[in-house]
């Protein structure tokens, strides 16, 4: 089959989208079905790209219009993207499965093109192979992330998406200096022929085009000091919304970041700029694992905690070693699938109960027991105990930081690792020792299957590493080995310098 | 507060320093682009587009175009979503001047004839789909700033919107069905229609297409932006 037909992933999202109007004025009823059932299709397509990266070993060159790179655009569908695509596709499939129930807000024909749209800017972050093409589409993740933040359309929705507006747009700015700064010196903007030429760079324009690029999409990326957008965003937004945003969206931020670090390794700038890093997602893990303590509210406790998540995973990144990468790209997967399964499960607690306040959450054990279940295995599998699969992430983490003799990295994620263990056995304790009046709710079955899938893979991974740590490993070797990278692109002859 | 405002200051001027220095750096305006030369070599025999920055926006940089297209549709998207509200109606309460609603009566064909050349010629004259879209848009404000009870036909303006949408990706699906790429160029390419007739309007395959498609797109978007915006929601 022609690798070409890849370029679905992007081609699928997109006209479904168009598509929801016409469909709406057939039948209103049948919008939320169709997101079901695209996000089922584009499931299968990511299903098979996989297939085809991992057993060929090759990534899909995707050359838009037929142009050879560096004159037309190229997508990169490498062990990396191929992975996360496959995560957006099934995260975006169990979303939408869960907006049929949840989504009572109209216009839910509105709801239905956004989502699509975001699920579509997420896979184009991570699969593009062109600088300024990964600003359009962080453009469209962000772009449709900010309507979706506010759709429910209370105050706090308001609020949460004007701060997420501000910063973003600052981001977006950032960003596009810090490729302007890039062009202007390479004259090129194909990514494998960046770091082809990396070295050819100022060394104090590279210092600041790389931390334009690092503080613009540390916004997306939710790294200290540009995302205090993220915990009101991550209350108010719609449930499957807050789910996409943690299992996928602020990875693809992560990922375009540690991505372009990568590629300029070449530069003067790099071991300064992986040291910001650093330094950046070790005080994200303070803050946020600090102020999740202290919260009230399940579901913004859960943001906080998600956000020194991703600091783990940019210490790993910023540590500048293979075993580095390979442990911050494990950590995405699992926490992918762990705050999926969580946030999907508050979402449905506060369908049923009426709220994410730790007072609903009293005596849920009784009320509530699937659910109840599943919110304590996330939890006790994000704490990190063993035989669930965050332990092993974290482990390799550790290991990763030992190699390179931090001992402060390890320091940190031992203290953030106990600090999650109060807060989560807290709720742990609310839940299931705690009595509260209240009835039984009969559980919803399909949202009962797709949470004991998601606790399955978790106890899976955390029993068998061994699968996952393998793909995981190849997919941080597309990220760290860049040489390979540039050789993977088939550069046009004769257009470079 | 002083001491607070003069870190801001000096804060920002070191930054500001910073970014001058490194800026000074860069040899902007010196010929560094790579595939410049290349474009203007080869645009003629690949894209049959004599306007060639029109033929990097759709052929060699066409992912980057449907992508601002799809910017567009979540903004009128997000608009609409987040003003919605079960009725909606103007509220308005003086009509223009007679000069004024005259006159748009006026103007209101030509504007859109405009609007369509500026789209329609996007190969061959400065402008394009984007442009041609934004003139037509401004066709339909002016008549909502002239009368006071006018609405575009908005279940209409929508479907239009979509299917304008879809019709793009649908060209970019039929060059990977014919020419195996996605958004690659067949009706220039494979079917070579046009080639002795550069410079004039049917030529240069599928761009005069796409750029028809993006003007209704942006056309009807933008209006129905201006719209969510002017009407006021009832309880």
């Amino acid at each position: 089959m022609n690798l070409q037909f890849a370029s679905l992933l992007i081609a699928l999202p997109l006209i479904s989208a168009f598509f929801v109007p016409v469909i709406k004025t057939i039948s209103r009823k049948a919008v939320m079905p169709f997101l079901v059932i695209i996000t089922a299709v584009q499931t299968g397509i990511a299903a098979w790209v996989f297939e085809e990266v991992y057993t060929g070993g090759k990534p899909i060159i995707i050359m838009a219009g037929g142009f050879k790179p560096p004159v037309g655009i190229n997508l990169y569908i490498g062990h990396f993207a191929a992975l996360f695509v496959l995560i957006i596709a099934v995260a975006g499939f169990f979303m939408a499965v869960f907006s049929m129930k949840s989504i009572g807000v109209e216009p839910k024909d509105k709801y239905a093109m956004l989502f699509l749209l975001l699920m579509l800017g997420a896979t184009g972050m991570i699969s593009t192979g062109d600088i300024f093409n990964l600003f359009v589409f962080m453009e469209i993740t962000a772009i449709s992330a900010y309507a979706l933040t506010a759709y429910n359309k209370t105050g706090e929705a308001s609020e949460g998406a004007m701060k997420y507006i501000v910063l973003g747009g600052i981001g977006s700015s950032f960003f596009l200096v810090g490729i302007a700064l890039i062009y202007g010196s390479l004259g090129t903007l194909n990514m494998a022929q960046i770091a082809q030429l990396a070295g050819n760079i100022n060394p104090t324009v590279a210092q600041a085009a790389l931390a334009l690029l690092v503080f613009g999409l540390a916004v997306e990326a939710e790294l200290f000091p540009l995302n205090a957008w993220a915990p009101d965003a991550y209350q108010a937004a719609p449930h499957p919304v807050t789910a996409m945003f943690s299992a996928f969206v602020v990875k693809a931020g992560l990922y375009a970041m540690v991505r372009i670090i990568y590629l300029l390794r070449d530069t003067q700038a790099f071991t300064g700029i992986l040291r910001l890093v650093l330094i950046l997602g070790t005080i994200t893990v303070v803050i946020g694992e600090l102020s999740a303590l202290r919260q009230t509210n399940v579901k913004r406790m859960f943001a906080y905690s998600s956000i020194a998540q991703v600091g783990f995973m940019a210490v790993g990144f910023s540590l500048g070693t293979q075993a580095g990468a390979s442990a911050g790209v494990f950590h995405m997967v699992n926490h992918a699938i762990v705050k999926a399964l969580m946030f999907l499960a508050v979402g449905y607690v506060a369908l049923e109960l009426g709220g994410t306040s730790i007072e609903d959450f009293k005596g849920l054990g009784k009320k509530m027991p699937l659910t109840a279940f599943a919110i304590t295995v996330g939890a006790i599998s994000i704490i990190g105990i063993p035989m669930f699969n965050v332990f092993w992430s974290k482990i390799q983490l550790i290991l990763a930081a030992l190699k390179v003799g931090k001992t402060g990295v390890i320091a940190l994620i031992l203290g953030a690792s106990l600090v999650e263990a109060v807060y989560y056995i807290r709720l742990i304790h609310t839940m299931w020792f705690e009595s509260a009046n209240g009835e039984k709710v009969k559980e919803n079955f399909t949202l009962g299957v797709i949470m004991l899938l998601l606790v399955a893979l978790i106890i899976v991974i955390g029993v068998f590493p061994n699968a996952a740590w393998n793909i995981a490993q190849k997919a941080a070797a597309d990220l760290y080995n860049v040489s390979q990278y540039i050789k993977n692109v088939p550069l046009l002859p004769g257009v470079s310098p | 507060m002083v001491m607070k405002r003069a870190l801001a200051i000096l804060t920002i001027l070191l930054i500001g320093y910073w970014i001058a220095l490194a800026l000074s750096h860069v040899p902007f305006g010196a010929d560094k682009m790579l595939v410049g030369q290349y474009y203007l070599n080869h645009v003629k025999a690949q894209t049959g587009a004599v306007n060639a920055v029109t033929a990097v926006v759709v052929n060699y940089r066409g992912f980057d175009t449907l992508g601002e297209v799809t910017v567009l549709f979540i903004a009128s998207t997000g608009v609409a979503a987040l003003l919605w509200r079960k009725k909606r109606k103007r509220t308005a309460k003086t009509e223009g001047s007679v000069v004024l609603t005259t006159g748009s009566r006026l103007l209101f064909p030509f504007i859109v004839l405009f609007g369509g050349y500026i789209f329609i010629h996007g190969h061959l004259t400065p402008g394009g789909g984007f442009p041609g879209g934004a003139t037509i848009a401004t066709a339909f404000l002016m008549l909502y700033l002239a009368f006071s009870v006018y609405e575009i036909p908005h279940k209409g303006f929508e479907i239009t919107e979509g299917l304008a949408g879809m019709g793009y990706v649908t060209v970019g699906l039929i060059g990977l069905a014919i020419g195996s790429y996605f958004l690659f160029d067949w009706i220039w390419q494979s079917w070579g229609w046009g080639h002795s007739n550069i410079g004039r309007l049917f030529s240069a395959g599928f761009i005069p297409v796409i750029y028809t498609i993006i003007g209704i797109k942006v056309g009807t978007e933008l209006s129905g932006i201006v719209d969510s915006m002017v009407k006021e929601g009832g309880e």
